[in-house]
């Protein structure tokens, strides 16, 4: 009996100890937000931003840099004196990669946290989680990175996504420039190996269907499943076919691995084109020299004449020393399209002001870092990917021509 | 028909690399009757050590087993020492589940730490390179590797069979007690098995390095596959696990000709359905699975 006191006493001290730790901690914190508020412009309460993002678990990578591009978002508005006045506050929580966790974490922002208002968390497969919540509350919800054809097919009428396109428009221009290309330089002949992914199929399969149509033949057309590890099989059925293009549906290492068990079986096609992969420094790391006249749709570029787009790169550089990456970039748009939605209707707050910035978007056109973005009714955006190759070794827009930073390699050097 | 050689010739060093990473698997279970859900992790640790080595030192990456092959068997001994002896004997083959579960998610959490989680490959002269066999290209890496699985199974092998530490693991592995009456320090046994079986994994993981881009979660992808093995073979038994993944890894490959990579991955799981519902003991491990 006198055990079982004692230990119920040591637990409520412990519980009391650990709760004491949470006060201190909260009112630290709390402290540097109220530090902030006094600096705020007029004295306002700051626009508060829930956000939810997978800074753990399969997509910590990516969630990382798309936390690091709303910070820099937030820091660069109110640097110049807020939006509407007000200094921006975002609230970001971590997923941890789940879907349950992230329909529960936009739940929490907008009841319990009352945040003025929610933009996008990272990835397809968890956007179209926390879709569905942020709209039960009518609330206004500009996502980073969900270009699966499928979010859109939901049908959420405050759902945009702030890049240049859904993935089965990721190859445009470089269907259009196939297309342009004389009849016997054209390939006549194309193999498709993809991952069974959202939006690595997507932009694969939406380059099949309009090649098709226009009678380019396929020869392969392989989907295998995310944790595949050995390419060697596929490449055999790939080599076998021997076709003019070759498309992979890739994210990093089936991309690397795809190419390399290719190499090894000496496939040499005369175009090739993956997504996801090329566009990562540790590409060129992994497969030296073997990436000359790599294809890859790309939704950003560094060197693009957009808005805002130097004062980005350069703020980028200043912090990390490098150029930014994508996920960096598509974050940075979503915190654009809010911001010009805020400021062309005047308000922040949850309530009829979201159905306002939900309507001003669907009829206006947003100048952004990717290019001037408008959307459908269900959020896809209207533009394409700019089509990278890898010339010199060195990662170039080719396409579209008139933001091409090198010449288009027609027939790729061997590998 | 050309695409059949292809695939047959693939489907064999595929299977070549199985069986060595699946080679330490039973045989931990074989010693102790553990089983090690870190094996694969350990497998990614020393396919990372072996990426560190050649990008830091620019040699090549075989090298780096000169330094993970006695590291890891150290590691091994330690391990079985320190942390499974402490497993009561009667719940041992349960909790070693949860004990080495927990160690893989550190070897895991460890690497993304250190390396952060960027995808890593190692980019080396003949790491697309062929010879051409029967209107075939045999990738170098792969022959690399399938000469380093016969190397390390066949020294496995040959330490089992010829040696009198080899002969002391064989009695403990059949039947513990009686290795004790005739003056077999069990422990010691079991804990080189252990640095053995871990050793092993340090060979594979750099057979991996070396033709895989690699990444602190991967090990997920390669337990499922490499325990369907070891149950396929017969739990404990080195020759069945190497059997048993030449036959899978040469299914696999020619499977995926009329089904696909999805369907064909399934081979490992049909056959350990089939091989729990037929023979329960696996196909070679004989008496010792039945216990289990």
């Amino acid at each position: 009996m006198s055990r079982w006191t004692s230990r119920r006493r040591r637990t409520s001290a412990l519980i009391a100890g650990i709760g004491a730790t949470a006060l201190i901690l909260s009112a630290c914190s709390g402290g540097g937000d109220e530090g902030g508020d006094d600096v705020a412009e007029g004295g306002d309460e700051p626009i508060l931003i829930g956000i939810s993002l997978p800074l753990t678990g399969d997509f910590a990578e990516p969630g990382q840099g798309v936390q690091r591009g709303y910070e820099l978002w937030a820091e660069t508005v109110n640097a110049n004196g807020g939006l509407l006045g007000r200094e921006i506050e975002l609230k970001i929580v971590d997923d941890q990669s789940n879907a349950d966790r992230v329909v529960a974490d936009y739940e929490a922002l907008i009841t319990q946290d009352e945040v003025d208002l929610v933009i996008g968390p990272f990835s397809s497969r968890l956007v179209l989680a926390s879709a569905r919540v942020v709209d039960e509350y009518g609330m206004l919800f500009v996502e980073p990175a969900g270009a699966a054809a499928n979010i859109f097919e939901a049908g959420y009428g405050n759902l945009f996504y702030a890049a240049p396109a859904i993935a089965d428009d990721h190859y445009n221009y470089l269907y259009d420039y196939i297309m342009e290309m004389p009849e016997e330089e054209r390939p006549q002949t194309a193999s498709y190996a993809t991952m069974d992914d959202p939006l690595a199929q997507g932009a694969a399969y939406g380059l099949k269907d309009k090649l098709e149509e226009a009678g380019i033949t396929t020869l392969v057309d392989e989907v295998y499943p995310p944790n595949t590890t050995d390419f060697s099989g596929i490449a055999a059925a790939l080599a076998e076919a021997d076709a003019d293009l070759l498309v992979g549906g890739t994210q990093y290492q089936d991309g690397v691995n795809m190419i390399v068990a290719v190499q090894q079986l000496n496939y040499q096609p005369r175009m090739a084109a993956f997504t996801t992969a090329p566009t990562l420094p540790e590409f060129v790391d992994a497969l030296g020299d073997g990436v000359e006249g790599v294809l890859a749709p790309t939704g950003y570029s560094p060197t693009a004449d957009y808005e805002g787009n130097a004062e980005f790169v350069e703020a980028i550089a200043e912090l990390y020393d490098r150029e930014p990456s994508e996920d960096e970039a598509n974050a940075y748009t979503a915190g654009q399209v809010v911001q010009a939605a805020v400021e062309a209707v005047g308000c922040a707050e949850q309530g009829e002001c979201q159905q306002e910035l939900i309507d001003w978007l669907h009829s206006n056109t947003v100048p952004t870092v990717v290019g001037d973005l408008a959307w459908d009714e269900a959020g896809r955006p209207n533009g394409a990917h700019f089509i990278q190759q890898y010339v010199a070794g060195q990662p170039e827009i080719v396409l579209p021509a008139d933001q091409a930073t090198a010449e288009f390699i027609n027939v790729k050097p061997e590998w | 028909m050309s695409l059949f050689v292809q695939s047959l010739i693939l489907g064999i060093l595929l299977g070549g690399l199985y069986a060595l990473l699946a080679s330490g698997l039973t045989l931990y279970f074989g010693v102790m009757r553990v089983v090690q859900i870190a094996h694969s992790a350990f497998l990614i640790l020393a396919a990372y050590l072996a990426w560190f080595f050649a990008t830091r030192t620019g040699l090549d990456a075989l090298l780096s087993l000169v330094i993970t092959v006695p590291l890891f068997f150290v590691v091994g001994v330690g391990l079985q020492r320190l942390l499974i002896t402490r497993l009561k004997p009667a719940t041992l083959t349960m909790m070693s589940v949860l004990l080495t579960f927990a160690i893989a998610l550190i070897i895991e959490g460890m690497l993304g730490f250190v390396f952060t989680g960027v995808q890593r490959r190692i980019h080396f002269s003949y790491g697309s390179a062929s010879v051409p066999l029967f209107g075939a290209e045999v990738p170098v890496v792969k022959l690399v590797a399938f000469a380093l699985a016969v190397l390390a199974l066949g020294a496995l092998w040959l330490i089992l069979k010829k040696t009198g530490f080899g002969q002391a693991l064989r009695a403990t592995i059949q039947n513990k007690e009686a290795a004790q009456l005739v003056g077999i320090n069990t422990d010691r046994v079991a804990s080189y098995g252990f640095g053995l079986g871990l050793a092993t994994a340090a060979v594979g993981g750099t057979a991996l390095a070396m033709d895989a881009t690699i990444y602190p979660s991967l090990h997920w992808h390669w337990i499922g596959p490499l325990m369907a093995i070891i149950v396929v073979g017969g739990l404990g038994s080195v020759p069945g696990a190497a059997i048993a993944a030449m036959v899978l890894g040469i299914s696999q490959s020619l499977l995926q000709i009329p089904l696909g990579t999805t369907w064909a991955q399934t081979v490992f799981y049909v056959a350990l359905f089939v091989t729990l519902m037929v023979r329960p003991q696996g196909f070679f491990g004989g008496r010792l699975a039945q216990r289990f």
